[in-house]
């Protein structure tokens, strides 16, 4: 288990530091929200502000499409677990962050906790990487040895037959309210407008039809092969609990087996979508 | 009009319910429970805290439509959907819940313009209420402080009460008391014992207390008022918000809806939906100008609109505080906090 307490100490004082010789203009953590097991992404300003931040089981909230509200010139101090400090290195690699404008309070964090279920978010579920492949900061012991593979959640879909699997994601998928909670949470959703947002052309109806949800869910996995990082924000933050993951995850690994490369591990790599190579797989073509 | 039923015979009761028009009850699945269009006796639950979202949908779907239409060569056709005119029952409503049905009659019925969707549905539903007895509140709920007792009738045609082993359904109007007649066979006669069960639980359920705010609605109207151009309280309100529409959908007093022309080919419809202040678009205008483009700028205009607007247009607070926006905010935004602060200032 992840010893929270002193992570949380750790970065209180990583914070104040940063704040204090003006390294940072704000640290965007986690701060106590109406009590201990929902913590709410909270943004320290001053040294003062600070000591308001905290870290437990509870912060799963991927903070990293805050960012993205950040204006470019102006350094930024982010905590970042596992997952987070992929949605870092995609999105400079995407060209939408800047690597010099961000501080990196890395955190490694297992035992991680689901507030709606209770549940213990594992590889089984979203966010199986733990150490962050980027930081400037470890606020936290690394950790290694094999974990389970994140995709071995997939292997009930994988099973089913086509026709099934089929009928599994349009009973899911046509549970969706519209809300877009699931694109709203997640950092790698920046299309301004969003497509689904867009009325010339109008992609899918504007009222919440099967139809329409299923070409909204289906347009955005695919919009994000190749850049998930499965930090599962969509899947908690959906309000009628749509197992979004399960679809990503079955396109990062496809992404992973064919391109032998997975979202936001190096800077250097191009989006694997965006990388043509001669000697790329044509396997999807056939 | 006080009757029981054995609780094994409910299954009973909600096939003769079903047979005499669509029934909406509390449904248990792997996500929770929510309120559903019964077909099945053996589906409804009573052993729940509250649904997901609210059951404000029975009244005021998330989409109907109000014309079909058929364009193409020749003159186009078009007919207005007709309204609803079968009976319906809304089974399991806690107490909450059915007074936000009050505080929705202001806009949809007592603004000067009547809505006859939300008009028929109202005459035709028999809700049959659901108080909290025995029942710990959850911790974010705070109907309390909005005046809502935990064994509030108002808005209720029934109430439903357990007792070891039985249900007691009290009529408390005369659309309640006339399902209950109706449905006479089925039921047996109270008994003197079971009167006093019922007041004695409706008592201790009155003695349950939320999170408690004093929100007065003249005086928070005003506070909010004032607040209004505080733009640094705003932003620190909405700093974690993602201005997703989580918490308006699953709220039962949040009303907004748009409304589209949507066709496949020559056949559409003109349907209108729930909408949500907190989608960017919500005030998008023609021009690309929008007037709330900035989250926090929609954040307070949902809290205003519940706190303020509501209160200078209809007397009322457009809130029941069940909680439900702050148990499925991604980022657990807390409303009650959010008027906590502002009262504080």
């Amino acid at each position: 288990m992840t010893a929270f307490k002193e992570i949380e100490k750790k970065l209180i004082q990583q914070a104040k530091e940063l704040l204090e010789r003006g390294e940072v203009a704000q640290v965007i953590a986690y701060g106590r929200g109406y009590d201990d097991q929902h913590p709410m992404p909270y943004v320290a300003k001053t040294v003062a502000d600070a000591d308001n931040l905290v870290f437990n089981e509870f912060c799963t909230f991927n903070l990293v499409g805050y960012l993205m509200r950040c204006p470019p010139g102006i350094k930024v101090a982010i905590v970042v677990k596992g997952a987070d400090s992929r949605a870092v290195v995609q999105l400079i690699q995407e060209a939408k962050l800047r690597r010099e404008d961000l501080v990196l309070l890395g955190i490694p964090a297992s035992g991680m906790v689901d507030q709606k279920t209770g549940k213990i978010i594992d590889a089984q579920t979203t966010g199986g990487q733990i150490n962050p492949v980027l930081c400037d900061y470890l606020l936290g012991e690394e950790k290694y040895g094999r974990t389970e593979s994140p995709y071995q959640v997939l292997k009930p879909l994988e099973v089913m037959g086509k026709d099934d699997r089929w009928q599994f994601w349009q009973n899911e998928l046509s549970r969706c309210l519209r809300c877009f909670a699931c694109r709203k949470a997640c950092p790698m959703c920046y299309c301004d407008p969003c497509f689904m947002d867009q009325s010339r052309p109008r992609w899918a109806d504007k009222s919440p039809t099967a139809e329409g949800s299923i070409m909204y869910h289906l347009t955005r996995f695919y919009h994000l092969a190749g850049r998930c990082i499965d930090c599962g924000n969509c899947s908690r933050s959906c309000p009628v609990d749509i197992p979004l993951y399960l679809f990503h995850k079955k396109l990062a690994q496809d992404c992973e087996e064919m391109f032998g490369q997975a979202a936001g591990m190096r800077i250097e790599d191009k989006p694997v979508m965006v990388d043509f190579r001669v000697e790329d797989t044509d396997e999807m073509l056939k | 009009m006080l009757k029981k039923i054995e609780q094994g015979k409910l299954s009973e009761l909600v096939t003769a319910l079903i047979d005499q028009g669509p029934l909406y009850a509390p449904v248990r699945d792997d996500r929770g429970v929510n309120f559903q269009s019964i077909r099945s006796p053996l589906a409804v639950t009573l052993d729940f805290y509250n649904s997901v979202l609210s059951p404000k949908a029975v009244f005021f779907p998330q989409s109907e439509d109000l014309i079909s239409y058929r364009l193409g060569r020749g003159e186009p056709t078009a007919k207005t959907t007709p309204l609803p005119t079968a009976q319906t029952i809304l089974l399991g409503v806690r107490p909450p819940d059915a007074y936000s049905f009050f505080l929705m009659d202001e806009l949809f019925l007592g603004s000067g313009i009547v809505d006859p969707y939300w008009q028929s549905r109202r005459d035709l539903t028999v809700v049959i209420g659901y108080p909290f007895i025995n029942q710990t509140p959850d911790a974010v709920d705070f109907y309390s402080s909005l005046g809502i007792s935990a064994t509030d009738t108002r808005g209720s045609d029934i109430f439903l009460i357990k007792k070891n082993g039985e249900l007691l359904f009290k009529g408390l109007t005369e659309k309640g008391n006339a399902l209950l007649a109706k449905q006479a066979a089925l039921f047996t006669e109270a008994t003197g014992d079971d009167e006093q069960y019922y007041l004695a639980a409706l008592a201790q359920g009155a003695a349950i207390v939320t999170r408690n705010l004093d929100c007065d609605p003249k005086r928070t109207a005003s506070k909010l008022e004032n607040l209004f151009a505080d733009t640094a309280f705003w932003e620190q309100m909405a700093a974690a918000c993602i201005s997703c529409g989580t918490c308006t959908f699953v709220c039962p007093t949040c009303h907004c809806f748009d409304i589209a022309d949507e066709n496949i080919f020559r056949d559409g419809a003109r349907r209108r939906f729930w909408d949500a202040c907190m989608f960017t678009d919500f005030t998008l205008e023609a021009s690309g100008h929008n007037p709330r483009s900035r989250v926090y700028q929609r954040l307070r205009q949902k809290v205003c609109h519940k706190y303020s607007y509501y209160i200078r247009n209809f007397g009322v607070i457009s809130c029941v505080g069940c909680g439900r926006c702050t148990r499925s905010c991604p980022v657990n935004i807390d409303i009650f906090t959010i008027i906590a602060e502002a009262m504080k200032k």
